[in-house]
């Protein structure tokens, strides 16, 4: 691996280590509320 | 400069890695399938294979962005690193059968046409669409023929959508298995794989860092010279980069150790007529430059090496590619 190559991979896991934290709290909150329903296979019925 | 292009086909070593993956692979749906059909005598053949090759599919994720930082923290996982996309066209296929088992479970009995649906469906959905589409064209373009046609640098970018796949496929299970699997068994392991990720990515990234820092101005000793056989080479790694030190006729020089044609292993080839021939195609460097011969145009960095007592030293700061530097004196 090259150099600037090393430092993109490392760029991009600093923002991963912030953002993905933040999306699966963020699916684990929602969780506490019921499941969203699809409203198609519902119609579909 | 080829000195004789020749496609790679399987060999020994890529079959038994082959067979050890695919094996693995089908015992894990088998145990996975067999023990949720006794613990949930209900639940359908259709829904036990969406599970199943759907923790497959992020089990699999997990050990391919895992391969990267262990190889650049530890050499011996480099075979790994080598047969990768086949790891990485597996995880693909199994990561299908869980989308279209999932489409036709979840989509195809309405009214709606199912792709519609699924877009306007929940929205943990959309997220694990879009991974497999980044995911399919990885997969499509993992071949060797498109490494070459679509030049390295664009395909390594392209490759590296695979950090935004993963970031989707956290969204889809956050968003949706976890919402139904209220175990937070499962939201652990989840968050365990992507700490563990997170970790070792940068725990990787400041090593070599650390290392370049440390070494900027330092030659560093690598091995002895009786290390390195005659028209051969030791690969070492140097503030995170893997060079190439041979010995040839009395001198040693240092190159890098990816080949321009398609990343091959150089240090594994050997010094053919005066050049350092890849082992993957053949293509051809001079030692002393890294340029290779007339007419041909392809070039790789140098380093500088000094041999003190049949000690060898290796400055870690690269040339710019096709700088000819003195090899170092051996005899």
């Amino acid at each position: 691996m090259t150099a600037p190559l090393r430092r993109a991979h490392r760029r991009i896991w600093l923002a991963l280590a912030i953002v993905l934290p933040l999306i699966l709290a963020s699916g684990l909150y929602l969780a506490q509320s019921p499941p969203a329903i699809n409203a198609h296979w519902e119609i579909s019925r | 400069m080829s000195l004789e292009y020749r496609a790679i086909y399987w060999n020994r070593d890529k079959r038994i890695y082959d067979a050890i993956l695919g094996g693995s692979a089908g015992l894990y749906l088998a145990v996975f399938i067999g023990t949720s059909a006794l613990l949930y005598p209900t639940a359908t053949a259709e829904t036990l294979i969406i599970r199943g090759a759907g923790t497959l599919a992020v089990l699999l994720l997990h050990v391919i962005l895992a391969i990267g930082p262990l190889c650049r923290m530890n050499a011996c996982f480099l075979p790994l690193l080598y047969n990768r996309r086949h790891l990485g066209v597996t995880m693909f296929l199994v990561a299908l059968v869980h989308g279209a088992f999932s489409l036709i479970q979840f989509h195809a009995g309405g009214d709606v046409n199912p792709v519609d649906s699924l877009l306007k469906g929940n929205s943990f959905q959309v997220p694990g669409f879009l991974a497999l589409l980044i995911l399919f064209a990885m997969a499509a373009t993992s071949h060797d023929f498109w490494l070459h046609n679509l030049t390295p640098p664009v395909w390594k970018a392209l490759h590296m959508s695979v950090y935004l796949a993963y970031a989707l496929l956290i969204a889809h299970v956050g968003f949706g298995a976890l919402h139904s699997e209220t175990n937070p068994l499962y939201a652990l392991l989840v968050g365990l794989g992507m700490i563990l990720l997170i970790a070792l990515h940068l725990i990787a990234a400041q090593r070599s860092r650390d290392q370049e820092v440390a070494h900027r101005n330092d030659f560093i000793e690598v091995c002895r010279v009786d290390d390195i056989p005659e028209k051969r080479a030791r690969i070492v790694s140097l503030s995170g980069e893997r060079v190439a030190v041979f010995r040839y006729d009395g001198r040693i020089s240092a190159v890098s150790n990816v080949c321009q044609h398609q990343n091959g292993p150089l240090g594994e080839g050997k010094i053919v007529a005066g050049c350092i021939t890849c082992p993957w195609h053949g293509y051809q460097y001079l030692p002393d430059s890294g340029a290779a011969p007339p007419p041909f145009i392809e070039k790789i960095s140098t380093y500088r090496v000094k041999v003190i007592d049949d000690r060898v030293l290796v400055h870690p700061a690269a040339h710019p590619p096709g700088t000819r530097l003195e090899p170092a004196c051996c005899r």
